[in-house]
């Protein structure tokens, strides 16, 4: 027995020895670690987020490493605290709530730890970078598609809409909205019925579109705030024998799901969020922001989208151009809900 | 006790039969009064309210919670409880579309004939809430282990195997075979609708005329009494968050069918919505008292306040508001009933 345990104390030794020289030797070629501090892991945009900002980041010589905020602030916050003690070479933070946020921003950065913000903007305290393809402006997006096509359909600007939000304690679809509605006041002749989806979960806007159909039958599109929510919303009204493309759909995230809709002819519209050119932005400028070194405001190419920097209050901010994704471009493999993230590696910015 | 009751001003010796048979009526049909009030109310005050379509939505969208409230029920009868109930219907949804779909991370199993779907996405369904339901019962029957710590590690392993399972993508595009639940009628109202109809049929009768449903009572009243009297407690138990699973697997596999698919967040939140549910429909927390008739009035109730909300227009916030709200009331209006009861009956 004796002989048998000091077999496997060796044998465990030698693996924890020879992983640790492999680390190492990882480590050496590496030019340090980044905490991603993604908001949840119950939505695609998130998770394919990681995979993006780890291959892009690997790309530039950086290891990431993902801590997930279970859409919980405090634990968000919490682990901002872990991280400032592991003195990561950067922090990306996709903030669970954007106003909770700022005082770990600053409790970073005074620790000397760059904090780079992607895709949640936080305006309130400054950060050392930030990419963002700006809600408002999605919401924009779509008020230009929606009043295509409902000028297409009736003729010109007129009918009834019914927006369904995610959940109302999220600010993500509070900007979208926001955006919407302010583009959309231009059209007077547009009725905007408005619910959110509570926690975001595909059926109860599966029930609201449900509902809102039976109190209102003359709506002529659905504009949900998420890609996963129109799933629902189509499946209802392929239920309540509707014809694809009866009732318009729009939605707002560019998820696969929302292409495949727009395949199935249900959907008419995805304003894309580029979350691929938004990860591959802040491996273009890691370095500079690791370093220290000045961010120059002007136009960049990021995986084939003209995207400006600008230096605003909080920073250097880059901002991507949102992509309205329609059946006649819903394969192009530069939207991201195609699944097909580009080979080539990024290059730091010189 | 009997101090209360000598000294109580009227008992029931002072109260006319038929009288008291009314006010028995009442007390045990309360949930159902109000639910007639509220829906009174609603039909009256709120415009296009009153239709068909909209009661057929209520009792539809009344599916998933209810069929969860139904095993929470039990669970809770016996004198235990079982929060895994929504996580277990998100894991049995995942699991079926990630087999069967065929667009995001499902694997696209195509059967032949392909009618096979629907009874092999079933079995699927309630095999997962059965393997739930089996650990959750061995470890609060064998290992004597509170059932509000097993069934509160089973709601969070659960929900993050879904996430595990899925990668945290969308699963879309089931076979027409398995939305046939979510999509067909008969009499113009929805399958959905009939399963939630045929589930409390079943279970009330589980419940009142059989002795698994009798015993059930019994463990929830005075466990030790029962087991002494010989009654298997320790199976019953086991069985009954067996049956809970496969309630809420069977809630899966129907949301997977409504929803055309899964999310890594499918149901979240449907788990207090239960318990509320439950709570208004007179289930005692404390075990060995409850009617799946209160219980199906409760998740009707709770999915009118919904519809109304829907049709009105009114912020989110105050559902939620609301819905707890009716939770005090019902708690209230349940100690009412047992004063009165003490009093008069």
């Amino acid at each position: 027995m004796k002989a048998l345990m000091r077999s496997m104390t060796g044998a465990i030794l030698a693996i924890a020895l020879a992983a640790t020289a492999v680390t190492a030797a990882a480590a050496a070629e590496m030019k340090g670690k980044i905490y991603y501090l993604v908001p949840t892991l119950l939505d695609e945009f998130q998770t394919g987020s990681i995979d993006a900002i780890t291959k892009f980041m690997g790309d530039v010589g950086y290891e990431v490493v993902s801590l997930d905020g279970q859409n919980r602030t405090d634990l968000q916050l919490s682990q901002i605290d872990d991280v400032i003690n592991l003195k990561p070479a950067a922090v990306i933070l996709a903030a669970v709530d954007f106003d909770a946020a700022k005082t770990g921003i600053e409790k970073m950065r005074a620790a000397g730890i760059p904090v780079m913000i992607f895709d949640r903007q936080i305006t309130s305290t400054p950060s050392d970078f930030t990419s963002v393809a700006g809600t408002i402006e999605i919401g924009h997006v779509a008020a230009d598609e929606i009043t295509r096509l409902l000028t297409e359909k009736n003729g010109s600007a007129k009918g009834k809409v019914l927006q369904i939000l995610g959940d109302p304690g999220d600010p993500y679809t509070l900007e979208i909205q926001q955006g919407f509605e302010e583009k959309m006041a231009d059209n007077g002749d547009v009725t905007i019925i408005t619910h959110p989806a509570m926690q975001w979960e595909a059926t109860n806007a599966g029930t609201i579109a449900q509902d809102q159909l039976l109190t209102n039958p003359d709506i002529d599109l659905i504009f949900v705030h998420a890609a996963h929510l129109a799933v629902a919303v189509a499946a209802v009204l392929e239920a309540q024998g509707k014809k694809p493309g009866e009732i318009m759909l729009v939605s707002s995230n560019g998820a696969p799901v929302g292409l495949d809709l727009i395949r199935k002819g249900w959907e008419q519209v995805e304003v894309e969020q580029p979350m691929v050119a938004q990860a591959a932005a802040l491996a273009m400028f890691a370095d500079k922001v690791i370093n220290g070194e000045e961010i120059k405001p002007g136009t960049y190419d990021v995986t084939g989208l003209e995207s400006v920097v600008t230096i605003e209050e909080w920073g250097p901010n880059i901002k991507i151009p949102g992509a309205a994704i329609t059946k006649d471009n819903v394969d192009d493999v530069k939207f991201w809900g195609n699944m097909k993230p580009p080979t080539d590696p990024v290059m730091s910015v010189e | 006790m009997t101090t209360e009751t000598a000294t109580a001003p009227h008992n029931s010796s002072e109260m006319p039969a038929r009288r008291r048979q009314v006010l028995e009526f009442l007390l045990d049909n309360l949930v159902w009064l109000i639910l007639i009030v509220v829906l009174a109310v609603f039909s009256v005050s709120i415009d296009q309210f009153l239709q068909i379509g909209i009661f057929i939505n209520i009792l539809q969208n009344s599916t998933f919670i209810g069929i969860i409230a139904v095993g929470l029920s039990l669970t809770l009868i016996a004198g235990h409880m079982d929060l895994s109930i929504e996580s277990v219907m998100a894991l049995a949804a995942m699991v079926v579309a990630l087999t069967f779909g065929t667009g995001g991370a499902g694997g696209a199993l195509a059967l032949e004939p392909a009618w096979l779907a629907f009874p092999v996405s079933l079995l699927m369904a309630l095999a997962v809430g059965a393997i739930v339901g089996t650990i959750n019962g061995v470890l609060v029957v064998r290992l004597s282990i509170n059932a509000f710590i097993v069934t509160l590690a089973s709601f969070i392993w659960a929900r993050g195997l879904v996430v595990a399972l899925s990668g945290g993508r969308s699963v879309y595009g089931l076979p027409d075979s398995m939305r046939v639940m979510a999509v067909d009628q008969i009499y113009g109202i929805p399958l959905l609708a009939w399963m939630l109809i045929l589930v409390y049929i079943v279970f009330a009768f589980i419940l009142a005329k059989t002795p698994f449903g009798r015993h059930l009572m019994m463990i929830g009243g005075n466990e030790v009494a029962t087991y002494r009297a010989g009654i298997k407690v320790g199976a019953i138990v086991t069985a009954t968050f067996i049956l809970s699973g496969m309630l809420a697997g069977f809630a899966g596999w129907l949301l997977a069918s409504r929803t055309a698919g899964a999310t890594a967040n499918l149901g979240i939140g449907m788990l207090f919505q239960a318990f509320a549910a439950v709570v208004i429909g007179g289930v005692s927390l404390k075990g060995g008292q409850g009617r799946l008739s209160g219980v199906f009035a409760g998740v009707l109730l709770l999915s009118s306040i919904q519809t109304a909300i829907n049709v009105m227009g009114m912020p989110p916030h105050y559902t939620q508001m609301i819905q707890g709200g009716l939770v005090l009331a019902a708690v209230l209006l349940d100690t009412m009933k047992n004063t009165i009861r003490r009093r008069y009956l």
